[in-house]
């Protein structure tokens, strides 16, 4: 009896320290050895300096953290082919080599953001912060009043801090560059067999573009699904009366157009819905089907010109019109072109481009209007001190006339 | 070999804390109930998310990490020792070390890691990391009140040799030697390792905690309470500690699987989800041998206590499959991030584990002298559980395999969420059936006829 329980004692003895041994060896498989490797993979494929968080940022980050941002948001794009079609070239180990603690994480409700920085501008980004759904009318996530004071035009520090630290994610990648792609090229991660890659380190649909090629929108888009999609996706910003005054508009800078004083050629539309307008909270929407952008375009095109609008037009005598292109020409060729087209010498250089008046126009007095007070938050600035009443109203006329719409000109033509 | 033990010890009994039993067992659904208090504004919150808007410490995220916490912490634990204070003098023969010191567990547990990580969670002091939310002065305080335990309930089970400890024995042991190394291990790791290196240990301890802390714990009440009720001998010695092997080598080698697809190295990957597989046929294994020990006692035994612990080792059979299942590359890539895996965590912690403590407070009850039990209750909580959890589990599996579908055609994200609502609305609903079976458990503990224990008890006990 004596002898089997001391090989029993014996052999629980050798099991137990296996189990110990077995812990240990987990530690070291699963988590020493790819620590190792990952920090290897990372000195290979990374550049050699990546740019440490400033205070700010920092301060953002833990920010994120405690609110349980990672818990709803991923910062890891997998090796997937449904995750680079979405959210473009896969995570690197060096991408996040420095975040203590990471926060991979392992939930989607909302989307990843491992490359949110440069997605979306600051005044979007505080906007939803504050009240997700006055940007997002079918978001789900919760709003975070606290950051602010009162209001989504009066971030507190951490409301600042918090977008900080978003324009972060991803910045290293990109900043790595054409290099940094080529270097991402060699890793030859069993992971990548069989996965085509990403022609664009960043394919957020919502990224808004300065220029990009714009696809064909069917022509004669279905009217009433365009008023569908614009009530769930646009009213929020431009209101239900395309005014420009919905519930996000409060704390945009620049606020979104007032869409109902405005007449658009289908390409600038197609242009503005297809590539967003960049330095401006306006997303882009390349996540929509073409049918439905066509559908948005008839909606949007020339949506409530009332009568009233149209007739308000005035019909400047020709001399007038060589009086206020002379004032167009000193004042505003440098931005909106010699021929009222965007492309002035200015005008790469300005983060929100100047408006190409050949492909959209202002009604009524809205010009007049809007050479007296500028366009906050663009290098649009107000003429008040600069220029005198008739000289703006000549050159409001004057810019107004420089619309080209072939369709819409023979129109005019035919009602005549 | 008459010393291989194969049921608990029924005689000579020590005497059993049974006001330590009380205490956890109270204090467990107490801090369940808060758990699931917390889970359902979170629920809600995903169709209605300006609910406590404005409110810091109603913040979605802060609220999400207060319930997991408290699921595993407050409840859980809880469960877990008031079962240990009941069992382990009945496995050994002994008293436990020391009842001033279960005091101070008890305090230290329930004041300083569940009260203080509470507040400091939803007051903003916390670490991103999963099952780890605590932030670190509080994981300090867990290794503490986990070393207590270790003082308080290993050292009886050395005093009559290894070789005639019983399985549950083996996983009390188990778990909290495992559970104070890998706790330290993944709550403090990846506050030193930066990035996806940092993220290898939370993987490790993601499962090390279900696994090391959890499961053994939970698997020590099936092979006590099974033949204690029955009154009949586990089917096989033998398959328990081959079982229970397996299972504490293969569980801390699973960690990775929760990163399939990333960054992290693919041999890495690899290991996990082949372990992953290996460990769901252990676990067909360990419950084969559960359920045969039942002896022909039904799906649905009398046993308000047995009744949880059979519908716990179905839920475990379950789960354990379904794990294995979504480790898979193929699987994983469309499933993970998904509602798919609240589904199955839900499955785990409210299914397996949390069947598994109801049933051992159930078990224990009757067993402490004045307290009051009321079966009836019990038994409606059970059910109430059951319908609660069939329809979550369905609802969010479901949902999960929706959400994947939208993701992968490359709709707009906000499709994904439209959709989701309905499920998401289902998923609160389901949660009127669980918190009332919870409140019945509560209930079943505190009203109904004052227990008479077996007259060998009370003598023991005095
Ligand atoms: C309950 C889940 C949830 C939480 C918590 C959450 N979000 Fe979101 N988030 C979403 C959802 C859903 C979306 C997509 C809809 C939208 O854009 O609002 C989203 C979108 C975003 C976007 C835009 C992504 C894009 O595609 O451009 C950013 C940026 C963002 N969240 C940041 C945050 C930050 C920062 C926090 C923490 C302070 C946070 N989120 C917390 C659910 C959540
Ligand atoms: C987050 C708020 C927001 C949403 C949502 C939004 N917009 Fe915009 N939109 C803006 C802002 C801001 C501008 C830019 C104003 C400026 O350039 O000064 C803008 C500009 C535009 C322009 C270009 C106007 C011009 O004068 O160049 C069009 C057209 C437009 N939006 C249409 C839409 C449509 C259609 C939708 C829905 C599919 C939509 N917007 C959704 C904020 C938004
Ligand atoms: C420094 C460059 C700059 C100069 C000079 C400038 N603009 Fe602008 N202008 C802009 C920018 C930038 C915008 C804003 C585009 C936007 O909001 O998307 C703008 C917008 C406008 C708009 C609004 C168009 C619309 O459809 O909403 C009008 C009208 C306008 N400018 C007229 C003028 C006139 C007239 C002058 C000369 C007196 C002038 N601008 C000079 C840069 C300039």
């Amino acid at each position: 009896m004596n002898q089997p329980a001391r090989v029993l004692r014996m052999s629980y003895l050798v099991a137990s320290l296996a189990g110990v041994g077995f812990f240990v060896l987990s530690v070291a498989w699963l988590g020493v050895w790819p620590a190792r490797r990952l920090a290897e993979d990372a000195k290979r494929t990374g550049p050699g300096h990546v740019v440490a968080l400033t205070p700010s940022e920092a301060r953002g980050r833990v920010i994120y953290a405690r609110e349980g941002c990672a818990y709803c948001h991923t910062q890891q794009v997998r090796f997937t082919q449904a995750d680079i079609a979405r959210f473009g070239a896969p995570t690197l180990a060096w991408e996040t080599r420095a975040d203590t603690p990471h926060m991979m994480g392992t939930r989607r409700i909302g989307p990843d953001l491992a490359r949110a920085g440069g997605t979306r501008s600051e005044d979007w980004h505080l906007t939803h912060l504050y009240a997700p759904r006055s940007v997002v009318p079918a978001s789900v996530m919760p709003p975070y009043r606290h950051l602010f004071a009162g209001g989504s035009d009066a971030p507190r520090q951490e409301a600042r801090d918090l977008v900080a630290y978003l324009e972060t994610l991803g910045r290293a990648r990109e900043l790595a560059g054409d290099e940094g792609e080529a270097r991402a090229a060699t890793v030859s991660h069993t992971h990548m067999e069989g996965l085509t890659p990403s022609p664009v380190l960043n394919p957020h649909p919502a990224r808004p573009r300065r220029t990009g090629e714009v696809p064909a929108l069917p022509a004669n888009g279905d009217r009433a699904r365009g008023e569908w999609l614009y009530a769930r996706n646009c009213a929020a910003c431009h209101g239900s009366t395309l005014e420009g005054n919905g519930p996000g508009a409060g704390g945009l800078t620049p606020r979104p157009t007032n869409l109902a004083e405005h007449t658009y050629t289908d390409g600038r539309l197609a242009q503005a819905l297809w590539n967003g307008v960049s330095g401006t909270a306006m997303p882009a929407w390349r996540d929509l089907p073409l049918a439905d952008l066509g559908a948005l375009v008839e909606y949007v095109r020339d949506p409530r010109i009332t009568s009233q609008l149209r007739h308000d037009r005035t019909r400047p005598a020709q001399g007038e019109l060589a009086f206020g292109q002379r004032v167009y020409e000193a004042n505003c060729a440098q931005c909106h072109g010699a021929q009222g087209a965007g492309d002035g010498w200015a005008a790469r250089a300005l983060a929100v481009a100047p408006t190409n008046f050949r492909v959209q126009r202002l009604w009524g007095t809205a010009a007049m209007r809007i050479l007296q007070t500028g366009i906050e938050g663009t290098m649009m600035a107000s003429w008040r001190s600069r220029l005198s009443g008739e000289e703006m109203q000549a050159v409001a006329e004057y810019i107004v006339q420089l619309y080209r719409d072939e369709q819409d000109l023979r129109a005019r033509e035919g009602r005549r | 070999m008459g010393t291989v033990p194969v049921a608990p010890r029924q005689t000579g009994r020590a005497p059993v804390e049974t006001s330590l039993v009380y205490a956890h067992g109270l204090a467990a659904l107490v801090t369940l109930l808060l758990s699931v208090t917390f889970g359902i504004i979170i629920s809600i919150q995903l169709w209605a998310p300006d609910l406590g808007a404005g409110v810091p410490a109603l913040g979605w995220g802060r609220l999400r990490y207060a319930h997991t916490q408290g699921i595993m912490l407050g409840w859980l634990a809880n469960a877990f020792f008031a079962f240990l204070y009941h069992a382990v003098p009945r496995l050994t023969g002994r008293p436990v070390t020391s009842p001033g010191l279960g005091r101070w567990l008890f305090g230290l547990w329930n004041v300083a890691v569940m009260g203080a990580g509470w507040v400091l969670v939803l007051s903003g002091v916390s670490q991103p990391l999963e099952w780890a939310e605590f932030p670190p002065v509080v994981d300090v305080l867990v290794v503490a009140g986990i070393v207590l335990a270790l003082i308080q309930f290993v050292p009886p089970f050395f005093s009559r040799g290894l070789e005639s400890l019983y399985v549950s024995s083996w996983y009390i042991i188990g778990a909290l030697v495992f559970t104070a190394l890998a706790y330290p291990m993944g709550n403090i790791a990846p506050e030193l390792v930066p990035g996806p290196a940092g993220a290898a240990f939370s993987g490790l301890w993601i499962h090390d905690a279900v696994g090391l802390f959890v499961t053994p714990l939970a698997l020590a009440i099936l092979y006590f309470v099974i033949p204690v009720v029955t009154g009949k001998p586990i089917y096989s010695h033998f398959l328990s500690m081959l079982g229970f092997w397996l299972l504490f080598f293969l569980y801390p080698l699973n960690g990775t699987h929760h990163y399939v697809m990333s960054v992290i190295p693919m041999d890495t990957q690899l290991a996990a989800i082949t372990a992953s597989a290996l460990l769901g046929l252990t676990v067909i294994l360990v419950v084969a041998n559960l359920l045969l020990s039942l002896h022909g006692a039904g799906v649905f035994p009398a046993d308000p206590g047995l009744r949880f612990v059979v519908m716990s080792v179905i839920f475990y059979l379950v789960v354990s499959i379904q794990g294995s299942l979504q480790a898979f590359m193929a699987v994983n890539a469309f499933v993970h991030f998904t509602d798919w895996v609240i589904g199955h965590s839900h499955l785990a912690m409210l299914g397996f584990a949390s069947f598994a403590a109801a049933g051992a407070l159930a078990h224990a009850w009757p067993h402490i002298p004045g307290a009051r039990y009321n079966a009836r209750l019990v038994s409606l909580a059970y059910w109430l559980l059951c319908a609660g959890l069939l329809i979550m589990v369905v609802d969010l599996t479901v949902a999960g395999l929706m959400q994947a579908q939208l993701w992968q055609s490359g709709a707009p994200w906000t499709s994904s969420l439209e959709a989701a609502r309905p499920y998401w609305i289902v998923r609160t609903l389901s949660s009127i059936p669980i918190a009332a079976g919870f409140i019945a458990l509560l209930a079943g503990l505190l009203t109904g006829p004052v227990t008479r224990p077996p007259a060998a008890e009370m003598r023991a006990a005095a």
